[in-house]
């Protein structure tokens, strides 16, 4: 068992856990396939929750992203609650041509989120998805800033079919999360924690035959 | 003799049947279906299998099915019965009959939703809400889109309770709609759309338990696309919840679809324990990883061709012949594990997988889904590659999503089978 560089992760410094959330059909699966890939697609709604990781570097540290993708119908709440845990980063969402999901943010999701993560210094992000369909806005881009003023994030607008400013939403969580001690020590934390994991699966006695 | 000479298509042909757009070639997984002559159940095949006054040799039918599935041109037609909508053993025209009692049904429920919200039924749909989570109807101040188009309530009174909940899906079903296989042709048009949408709020409103829930297009979109008539397809859609809707079933603190993560858990914990531990140790003992192959039965694991193939393959193997009474009786039962023992006649009318249950008279106890098994069988396939690469429910994730276009439908199902054999035995022993 001794191939552990064929292992699926490859090696990195930080392991960061970023969670996508907001209404269904503003565009978190396309903002993260656009991320991921640089690929424009059309997408199925999402069904529970998805994930993609994505791996690079950034201030010279190799960095593991887990990305949770979640499906935007309030019904899964349940569920996608269960994923809030432990989360370093949140991206919030929202489609700039449909002023609903920008105010169902700051009344469903946000509170959603207050109420079930656990590291107090998550850092948060507004996203203001389709700024490629201006002549549709419906939320300004002042609007959105006083929104993420008001709740601590960061703010941007973005487009995930022309990929204008994709990149730059996870870089400018990903530079903040590394900035935050506290959340650093939780990344390598992970790390340590799998590690062991691992370590006592191996050393696990085997179990044979069948246990009824 | 005539099979010898049946033309082979090839799977772009078979692809022909439901074009996709040039567009979206790249982004779907390739099909691996292929029409095999004397294996695939022919529409010659199937019409030879009625009598003159249209009972249907079901026991030929399915034996066909399980070892090729079912030639597209009958696809619909063939559903129908796999589903239960219709009793083999009937005449042509008690099912006529019965076929027109069922779309006068669905007119009317049809025609209630369209009073409440008159743009069902024109070919268009909606995508943005109509009514707040309070029930106060939103006025439409912003642009003259869509939904304009006397979306607004005749009634003003709409403060029952179901009514609000049942406007409240609406958009969220047409936001799905539009996003429902796109990359097929069929849904360019506006007015499939609108018929994909209509089917789903009508049936949100006939099950209100239920409502909708995203994933419930991914099982409707085929029936839709597979039966031109709407009524038909509702109806079509209507039987395949009955087996599924538990799944949708959401409560405050779990989606439905959790029972058959825990019966996978069982499972897995029987007849691969060593997996299992190591899925515990992860963090993934419950499952939810396969989470969404269980909610829309498989079509994001398969191209769309391959995913009907899968459902051909395990309705025709849990087919039992006492389904279309179950379903059609007073209460209209959900679930198949309450009804008597069937005798040996009817238990070879029955497909593999039931045929099996009720030979260890496990049906009666807990009625399982050879969907559960078919995970299963994905999980053991991947058994190697999980115990030796996972570090974490992430690696998981991704080793099962490598499986997306590379699963062969019906050795899936073959190994569900033996799973599930392998799962009776272990689990019957006294």
């Amino acid at each position: 068992m001794g191939s552990s560089t064929k292992g699926v992760n490859g090696n990195y410094d930080y392991s960061f856990k970023i969670l996508l959330i907001g209404d269904s059909g503003v565009g978190k699966s396309s903002i993260l396939l656009s991320f991921i890939s640089n690929s424009v697609q059309d997408l199925s709604p999402t069904i529970g929750v998805d994930f993609k990781i994505k791996q690079l570097a950034v201030g010279g540290k190799r960095l593991k992203l887990t990305i949770w993708d979640t499906a935007g119908q309030e019904r899964f709440g349940t569920l996608i609650s269960s994923y809030y845990r432990g989360a370093h980063g949140i991206i919030f969402v929202y489609d700039v041509t449909r002023r609903e999901t920008f105010t169902n943010l700051l009344e469903i999701w946000a509170k959603e989120v207050d109420l079930y993560s656990t590291n107090k210094d998550c850092i948060k992000i507004l996203v203001g998805n389709k700024v490629d369909k201006d002549k549709e806005r419906e939320v300004t881009r002042e609007e959105g800033m006083a929104f993420a003023q008001e709740h601590k994030c960061l703010f941007l607008e973005c487009s995930a079919k022309t990929r204008e400013n994709v990149q730059q939403c996870f870089k400018d969580l990903v530079l903040k999360i590394l900035a935050v001690p506290g959340l650093l020590e939780n990344g390598s934390i992970v790390v340590k924690r799998q590690i062991l994991k691992q370590k006592q699966v191996y050393n696990a006695p085997r179990v044979g035959g069948c246990c009824s | 003799m005539a099979a010898l000479f049946m033309k082979k298509p090839s799977t772009a042909e078979l692809d022909a049947y439901y074009p996709v757009r040039s567009e979206c070639q790249d982004g779907i997984p390739k099909t691996r279906f292929k029409l095999r002559a004397g294996k695939t159940l022919s529409a010659r095949r199937w019409h030879a299998a009625f009598s003159e006054d249209g009972h249907l040799d079901i026991e030929k039918v399915l034996r066909r099915i399980q070892r090729g599935g079912v030639h597209p041109s009958i696809k619909g037609v063939v559903l129908e019965f796999l589903l239960g909508c219709y009793d083999p053993n009937s005449t042509f025209e008690e099912r006529n009959i019965l076929r027109q009692r069922r779309r006068e049904q669905y007119v009317t429920w049809k025609a209630e939703c369209q009073k409440m919200v008159p743009v069902i039924g024109t070919g268009k749909f909606i995508t943005s809400p109509i009514i707040t989570d309070d029930g106060q109807q939103i006025e439409d101040t912003t642009k003259g889109s869509k939904r304009d188009n006397g979306v607004m309530s005749t009634s003003s009174q709409d403060s029952e309770k179901k009514v609000i909940q049942w406007k409240l899906f609406l958009h969220q079903i047409g936001l799905d709609v539009v996003r429902t296989d796109r990359a097929l042709v069929f849904y360019e048009s506006e007015s499939n759309q609108a018929k994909l949408w209509t089917v789903l709020s009508v049936y949100a409103w006939m099950d209100n338990d239920i409502g909708y829930v995203q994933g419930m297009n991914d099982i409707c979109s085929p029936m839709v696309i597979l039966l031109d008539n709407e009524e038909d397809a509702f109806w079509c859609f209507e039987r395949a919840m009955r087996r599924l809707r538990e799944n949708f079933r959401c409560s405050a603190s779990s989606i439905g679809v959790q029972t058959q993560l825990g019966t996978l858990s069982q499972i897995i914990k029987a007849i691969d324990p060593k997996l299992h531990q190591h899925l515990e140790d992860l963090d993934g003992g419950e499952y939810l990883f396969a989470f969404r192959m269980l909610m829309v039965l498989f079509r994001r694991e398969f191209s769309f061709v391959d995913s009907l193939y899968l459902w051909e393959l395990m309705w025709a193997m849990e087919y039992n012949p006492t389904i279309f009474s179950l379903y059609e009786g007073p209460g209209g039962a959900t679930d198949a594990s309450a009804e008597p023992k069937v005798d040996e006649k009817l238990l070879k009318q029955c497909g593999k997988f039931e045929r099996n249950n009720r030979k260890t008279g496990s049906a009666e106890q807990h009625h399982n889904a050879l969907a559960v098994f078919l995970v299963a069988s994905v999980l053991k396939t991947k058994n190697k590659q999980l115990l030796k690469e996972a570090k974490g429910l992430d690696d998981v994730v991704k080793i099962l999503g490598d499986t997306t276009g590379n699963l062969d439908a019906r050795k899936a199902c073959t190994e569900a089978l033996r799973i599930h054999k392998k799962y009776l035995s272990k689990t019957q022993k006294p």
